[in-house]
C-alpha cells in the first residue's frame, strides 16, 4: 500500500534551472546511520566495504566520523540489525531531504552559505558541514554536480536559500 | 566658483556627458567622474556643513580619507543611503544627490549659529554641559543635540534591495589595486596558485591613475591580469575587516555606480580565507593644522593633483601650496606642469631640497620658506590666505581660490591592526608603520613604508602668532575637534591617547580619523611631552570603510531570515485554516478555528471532542533519538532519574532528565524497541540540547559503554489519536499489530503497518484519554494523516491543535518543561519524586538532590490553584502572595505557570509555583491584578480523572 500512498515534502518535486546550476529534489533513497566499535566487524556484518577514512567514500557508503558511516543508496537493506553486537544501524531513510546541484556555478551557489574551500573539495568526498547555520551533508559527485542532504523541516529553507543564491550568481556579470 | 573643467586631461569620457542632480539642481559631468570631481569642474566649493559648528565644507581629499563631503543617495523607492563620500560617488545619468546636517539650504544654514556659540561648546561639553537636571536629558537635551549635530538622517522605509554573500578561497590575498599590489598579484600569476587582488576604487590602478607618465604600464599591467589564468580582480570592493587565521572580508559594490540596477543583488560579501595575505593600501596625506584649514577650497595637495591629472578638473585658477613635506612641491609641479596656475609654494621648513626650489623658480612660482600660512579669508570659498615666518614677522596677504596642503603620508595600516599586527613609529614618515606581523601577512608599497616621496617636517600644528586659545584650527573635520580641544584635555588630565580620543572624540567619526589620528598625536605629544612612540596609537578597529547593514545581512531577511521549519502534516493544517504559534524553530498548529471561532472556541470544542469522542494532533515535532548497542540500558540508567535495566521490550516509559545540579531539564516518554534498542521521545524545544548532553556524557564520561545515539526527530511523523474512540477509528487502518487492551497495554510500543506503511505505534496518552501516538517514516507522514483523517470521519474525529493539547494534559497535571519549570526545580518539586529511583546507585543529578538546600523546606514546589470564582482565569505569570493586605512590596510566594479555561470541568484550573507548596493544600492564596485581588485556592496538579479510569477507553 506504500506505493499508492503519496509522498509529500516542502520542496518541489521539479527542477529549478538557472543561468549555471540546476538544483533538483534528489529520488527518495535509503539512508542508514552506522556506527560500530569496530568497522571490520561492521563491515563483514553487512557485507559492505567501508571507507577508512573521514569523507572517503566507497560505493555507496561515507566516512562522517570516527565511528560513523552513512550508507546509502536506491534500495539496500542490511542483512541484518546487529543485535546484540557492538554496532549501532538505525534508518534515517527519510530523516533528510536530498537535494542535487548541477552546473558551472552549482560549487559558487554552495559556498555562498557554506564555508569549506569546494574547489579544493575532491570529487567523491562526502563531508558533514554546514550551510550557514544548517546542518548538510555535502557529496561531490563529479566536477560539477554535488548532492547535498539535509533534515527535512529545514529544506524548504535551504531550497529557497539556494535558489536565490543562484538567481544572484548571474550578478557576477554586472562586473567590470 | 572656483574649480573648472581643464581643456584636456584626465580619464573621464569627454564624449559622454552624465546628468544628475544635486540638492534639486541639475548639473552635467562626465562619463568616470565622481561626484565631487563633477560638482568641482562645476564651480562648486561647499558640499556639507560640519558635526557640531555646522561650519561651511568643502571637499579635503579624493578618495576613501574624504571627511567632509558626505552626501546622501536617493534613488526612491527605500533605495537611500546616507553617509556617502562624494569622492567615491560615481554619477550615472539621474543620480539623485543631497548634502546633508543643513537647514534650510547648504549655503544658508541656521544651525551654524553653533559656530559663533562654540566657545560654548569645548571638548567634552555633552558630558558636562548637559548633565542637570536630569530628567531633561531624554526630553529635551539629547533630541536638540540630535537635531543639531549629526550626520545624515537613517532611512525611514524598507530597503528592497537584494545583498549576496560567497565564501572564497585563494593562496593569496591580495588587497590594494595600485602599482604595488598590481606588481604583488602579477608575481603570482600562473604559479598555480589562486590569487584575488581586491580595490575599492571603481577601476584598477590606485595612485598611478592620477599619473598619466604611468598610464601605459597600468594598461598593460590590466592585460597581464587579465592574461593570468590564476587572477580573480575585483574592483569596487572594500577589505573591511581583517580577522583571525587570515580571515578577510570585503563588500563589493555590484551596482551602486550604474543608472539601471536591474534585479540582481546591490553589493556582495566576500568572505575569503586566504592562505597569505598581501596590504598594499598605499597612504593618506595628512592635512596641516591652522586657523582656517577648513574653509571649502582648503584641500590635501594630492587630492587636487588626483581632480586635475584623473579627472581633468583644476581646483581653481590660482592656487597657493603650504606644504611641510617634499610631496606638496612634486604635486605643485605636476599642477603647474597640467596648466593649473600656482600662485605660491609656502613651506614651514627652513631649508628645502634646492632641486625642488629650483623647479618652482623655474616654473614662474614664488617661494617662501619657513613660513606659515596664518589665515583664510572666505566662508563658502577661499578668496586668500595670510601667511607669516614661522616666528610670527613678516605677514602677508596673497590672493587665491585654493589652498593645498601637503602634510605628508600615513601608510594606511588598519587591516594591519586588525590582524593584530605590532606597530613601529617611523620618523622619517612621521607615522607608524607595520613592524611584527601576527598572520601569514606582508604589507607591501607605501602601507608597508616602501615609497619615495621625499621628506617633511613632523609636527602638530604650524606656528602662528595669534592666541592658540582663540583660534579654530581642525584636526579632525568630521568631529569638529580643533588642536585647542587636545590641548583641554590634556589640561584636564586626559593622559592616555585613548582618553584623549573619547573625551575629544578625536578619531571617532564615520572616517575613524584616517586624516587626524596622526596630527592629533603629534599635538597631544607635544602638549605631554612625551616622545609620540610612548603615547600610542588608537585602535583601529573593522570595517575600515561604513559598510551597509544590507551587505552584514545578506540573504537573511524574510523568508531567509532564519529557517522556519515545518512538520510533514503542517500543509494539511494549513489548508485546513489552522492557527499557527512558533516552537522552538517550528511552527505548529495551535487550533483550528471553524467558522467565525475565535480560539477559546475553538479550544473548548477541541478539548470536549477528545474527551468526548476522538481527536488527532500532530505530534511530529518531538525530539526522537534513536539508542542502539549493547548498553543501550546501562546507559540510559545513568542518565536517567528512573530505573530502566529492566523494562521489557514492547513496554515504554516516563523519563525525567535532570542536570547535574539536580534540577529538571527535559522530559519524555521513551519505548524499549529491543534488549539493545530504545526509542526516546524529547519535548520539541530540548531536541538538540538533550541529544548534545547525552553525547557528551557519552563521549567524555562513559566511552567505553557500547551505545550510539541518532537523531531521529525527522524520520517519523508523529500522528497523535486521543479519545475514547481511538482505537476503533484506527484499528481497520492497522495490520500485523493486536490492539486489543489485553495484548496492547498503556505505556507499550508494537511495529506494524499502518495504511501498508510501516509503523511505531505508541500507546501513550498525553491528554488521559485512551491514545495511540503513530510514527511512520516521514515523507508519508501527510497521506496517513489523511487517510486517518478520512477513516475518522465516521467517528466524527477533530482535528485539535498545541493549545488544546495545553489544556488536556494540565487538566491531568502533567508539566511542560520549560513552561511549569524554570530551571529551578527538583523532581519533588515537580511532584515527580515517584519518577526518582531511590534504589539507583547513581544518575546524573542525583548527588546534588542530597544537597541540603534541595531538601530544605519552603522550596518551591508545583502545586494546583483553584479561584474561588470558577469563570476567572488567571494570568500565566502573575504573582502569588498570602497577604494582599501586605504594603508593597509583597511577599511574593511564587506565580501561575499554567492556566486555562477547563471545558470539561465547566471552570478555570491552573498550575503555578508556590513557595511550600505541597504544604498549603486547602489554603487560600491571592493573586493580586490591576484593579482587583483574585482568590485562589492550592490543590493537587490533577483536576480530571485523578483514577486514571479513562486510559482504556
Amino acid at each position: 500500500m506504500v506505493e499508492t500512498l503519496t509522498r509529500r515534502q516542502h520542496v518541489p518535486d521539479a527542477p529549478h534551472a538557472h543561468a549555471g546550476v540546476t538544483i533538483a529534489l534528489a529520488a527518495p533513497m535509503r539512508r542508514w546511520s552506522l556506527r560500530a566499535r569496530d568497522g571490520a566487524a561492521l563491515a563483514k556484518l553487512l557485507g559492505l566495504k567501508l571507507p577508512g577514512r573521514i569523507g572517503e567514500t566507497v560505493g555507496d557508503v561515507a566516512c562522517l566520523g570516527p565511528d560513523e558511516w552513512l550508507w546509502r543508496s536506491a534500495d539496500g537493506v542490511p542483512k541484518s540489525m546487529g543485535e546484540g553486537l557492538a554496532v549501532s544501524i538505525v534508518d534515517v531513510s527519510e530523516r533528510s531531504l536530498g537535494l542535487t546541484l548541477y552546473g558551472p556555478d552549482a560549487r559558487a551557489v554552495i559556498n555562498a552559505g557554506c564555508p569549506l574551500d569546494l574547489e579544493n573539495f575532491a570529487v567523491g568526498r562526502t563531508t558533514r558541514t554546514v550551510y550557514e547555520g544548517v546542518e548538510i551533508i555535502l557529496h561531490r559527485a563529479d566536477e560539477q554536480r554535488w548532492t547535498i542532504d539535509v533534515w527535512r523541516s529545514f529544506g524548504e529553507w535551504l531550497w529557497l536559500h539556494l535558489n536565490t543564491a543562484a538567481e544572484h550568481s548571474p550578478a557576477a556579470a554586472t562586473r567590470s | 566658483m572656483s574649480g573648472f573643467r581643464m581643456a584636456k586631461g584626465g580619464r573621464v569620457d569627454r564624449a559622454a556627458p552624465v546628468s544628475f542632480t544635486f540638492d534639486g539642481q541639475q548639473y552635467q559631468g562626465l562619463a568616470g567622474d565622481t561626484l565631487a570631481s563633477a560638482l568641482l569642474a562645476a564651480g562648486e566649493t561647499l558640499f556639507g556643513r560640519s558635526f557640531k559648528y555646522h561650519r561651511p565644507r568643502g571637499i579635503l581629499g579624493a578618495g576613501v580619507e574624504e571627511p567632509n563631503a558626505l552626501i546622501s543617495v536617493d534613488r526612491g523607492g527605500g533605495r537611500y543611503t546616507p553617509n556617502l563620500r562624494a569622492t567615491q560617488i560615481a554619477i550615472y545619468d539621474g543620480l539623485n544627490a543631497r548634502s546633508q546636517n543643513r537647514w534650510p539650504s547648504l549655503k544658508t544654514d541656521f544651525g551654524a549659529i553653533n559656530d559663533r556659540l562654540g566657545r560654548f561648546f569645548p571638548a567634552g561639553f555633552y558630558n558636562k554641559t548637559f548633565m542637570w537636571p536630569r530628567s531633561f536629558w531624554e526630553k529635551l537635551y539629547e533630541p536638540a543635540i540630535r537635531r543639531m549635530a549629526g550626520l545624515g538622517e537613517a532611512p525611514t522605509d524598507i530597503d528592497p534591495d537584494h545583498y549576496a554573500a560567497e565564501f572564497a578561497h585563494c593562496e593569496l590575498l591580495v588587497v590594494g589595486g595600485g602599482p604595488a599590489g598590481i606588481a604583488a598579484a602579477l608575481g603570482a600569476a600562473n604559479n598555480g596558485e589562486r590569487v584575488i587582488l581586491i580595490d575599492e576604487q571603481d577601476e584598477l590602478g590606485g595612485a598611478a591613475l592620477s599619473d598619466p607618465a604611468q598610464w601605459t604600464w597600468l594598461e598593460e599591467a590590466r592585460a597581464s591580469l587579465a592574461a593570468a589564468g590564476n587572477i580573480t580582480v575585483f574592483t569596487r570592493t572594500t577589505g573591511l575587516g581583517y580577522f583571525h587565521d587570515n580571515f578577510v572580508a570585503a563588500v563589493e559594490r555590484l551596482t551602486d555606480h550604474l543608472a539601471d540596477i536591474g534585479t540582481g543583488p546591490r553589493e556582495k560579501l566576500w568572505k575569503i580565507r586566504a592562505a597569505r595575505v598581501v596590504l598594499a593600501q598605499g597612504a593618506i596625506e595628512r592635512p596641516l593644522v591652522f586657523e582656517g584649514n577648513d574653509v571649502p577650497g582648503v584641500m590635501l595637495a594630492s587630492a587636487a593633483r588626483t581632480w586635475a591629472l584623473r579627472y581633468g578638473v583644476a581646483v581653481g585658477s590660482n592656487v597657493a601650496v603650504m606644504a611641510a613635506h617634499d610631496s606638496g612641491w612634486h604635486d605643485a609641479l605636476a599642477l603647474a606642469g597640467a596648466g593649473v596656475r600656482i600662485a605660491a609654494i609656502i613651506d614651514y621648513r627652513d631649508t628645502v631640497d634646492p632641486a625642488l626650489v629650483r623647479g618652482a623658480e623655474a616654473a614662474g612660482i614664488a617661494v617662501h620658506l619657513g613660513s606659515s600660512v596664518i589665515g583664510v579669508a572666505g566662508r563658502h570659498a577661499v578668496r586668500g590666505i595670510t601667511f607669516a615666518s614661522n616666528a610670527g614677522g613678516n605677514q602677508r596677504s596673497l590672493a587665491c581660490d585654493a589652498l593645498l596642503m601637503a602634510g605628508g603620508w600615513t601608510p594606511t595600516i588598519h587591516l594591519w591592526s586588525h590582524s593584530k599586527g605590532s606597530i613601529a613609529w617611523s620618523e622619517k614618515w612621521g607615522a607608524f608603520l607595520p613592524d611584527k606581523p601576527n598572520e601569514n601577512v606582508t604589507c607591501v608599497g607605501a602601507c608597508g613604508g616602501d615609497w619615495d616621496c621625499g621628506s617633511g617636517a613632523n609636527l602638530g600644528q604650524l606656528p602662528t602668532p595669534k592666541d592658540p586659545a582663540t583660534i579654530k584650527a581642525f584636526l579632525d573635520f568630521q568631529n569638529d575637534v580643533t588642536a585647542k580641544d587636545i590641548a583641554l584635555a590634556v589640561r584636564e588630565g586626559y593622559h592616555s591617547v585613548e582618553h584623549i580620543k573619547r573625551y575629544t572624540t578625536n578619531g571617532m567619526a564615520t572616517d575613524q580619523g584616517k586624516t587626524s589620528n596622526l596630527n592629533a598625536l603629534q599635538l597631544a605629544s607635544g602638549f605631554l611631552d612625551r616622545p609620540i612612540e610612548k603615547v600610542g596609537l588608537t585602535t583601529f578597529r573593522p570595517p575600515y570603510t561604513p559598510q551597509s547593514f544590507g551587505a552584514f545581512a545578506g540573504h537573511a531577511k524574510d523568508a531567509l531570515f532564519i529557517p522556519t521549519r515545518r512538520s510533514p502534516i503542517d500543509g494539511w493544517a494549513e489548508e485546513q485554516g489552522a492557527v499557527f504559534e512558533p516552537v522552538a524553530q517550528w511552527r505548529r498548529a495551535r487550533y483550528f478555528p471553524q467558522g467565525a471561532e475565535d480560539m477559546h472556541a475553538a479550544v473548548n470544542r477541541e478539548c470536549l471532542a477528545v474527551r468526548e469522542g476522538v481527536g488527532m494532533f500532530d505530534a511530529s515535532t518531538l525530539g526522537k533519538i534513536e539508542v542502539v548497542g549493547p548498553d543501550a540500558a546501562e546507559f540510559l540508567n545513568r542518565m536517567y532519574t528512573n530505573p530502566w535495566k529492566a523494562l521489557e521490550p514492547g513496554r515504554c516509559r516516563y523519563g525525567l532528565l535532570l542536570r547535574e545540579d539536580g534540577f529538571i531539564t527535559d522530559d519524555g516518554v521513551s519505548a524499549r524497541l529491543a534488549a539493545d534498542r530504545f526509542h526516546l521521545t524529547t519535548t520539541t524545544g530540548g531536541a538538540a540540547r538533550v541529544l548534545n548532553m547525552m553525547e557528551d556524557y557519552l563521549q567524555t564520561e562513559w566511552p567505553d559503554l557500547d551505545v550510539w545515539l541518532t537523531s531521529v526527530s525527522e524520520q517519523y511523523a508523529v500522528i497523535a489519536v486521543q479519545g475514547p474512540k481511538a482505537r476503533a477509528m484506527i484499528a481497520p487502518l492497522v495490520e500485523g499489530i493486536d490492539l486489543s487492551p489485553a495484548a496492547f497495554p498503556h505505556m507499550a510500543v508494537r511495529e506494524g503497518t499502518i495504511c501498508g506503511v510501516p509503523t511505531r505505534l505508541f500507546r501513550v496518552s498525553f491528554t488521559g484519554e485512551l491514545g495511540f501516538e503513530i510514527n511512520v517514516p516521514a515523507a508519508f507522514g501527510r497521506a496517513v494523516w489523511e487517510a486517518l483523517w478520512q477513516a475518522g470521519q465516521a467517528h466524527s474525529v477533530t482535528a485539535y491543535g498545541t493549545e488544546t493539547m495545553h489544556v488536556l494534559r494540565a487538566e491531568k497535571g502533567f508539566i511542560i518543561v520549560g513552561q511549569d519549570t524554570d530551571g529551578t526545580l527538583t523532581p519533588d518539586d515537580a511532584g515527580l519524586g515517584w519518577a526518582v529511583g531511590k534504589k539507583k546507585p547513581d544518575f546524573v543529578g542525583k548527588r546534588s538532590l542530597a544537597r541540603p538546600d534541595i531538601t530544605a523546606p519552603g522550596r518551591k514546589q508545583l502545586v494546583g490553584l483553584l479561584t474561588d470564582d470558577p469563570a476567572e482565569v488567571l494570568e500565566e505569570g502573575a504573582q502569588i502572595v498570602a497577604d494582599p493586605a501586605q504594603a508593597v512590596p509583597m511577599t511574593m510566594l511564587g506565580h501561575v505557570t499554567s492556566s486555562y479555561w477547563s471545558a470539561a470541568l465547566g471552570r478555570s484550573i491552573a498550575l503555578a509555583m508556590v513557595a511550600g507548596g505541597q504544604g498549603r493544600m486547602g489554603e487560600t492564596l491571592y493573586i493580586p491584578m490591576p484593579g482587583k485581588v483574585i482568590a485562589a485556592k492550592v490543590t493537587g496538579m490533577v483536576f480530571y480523572d485523578a483514577a486514571g479510569e479513562r486510559l482504556d477507553g
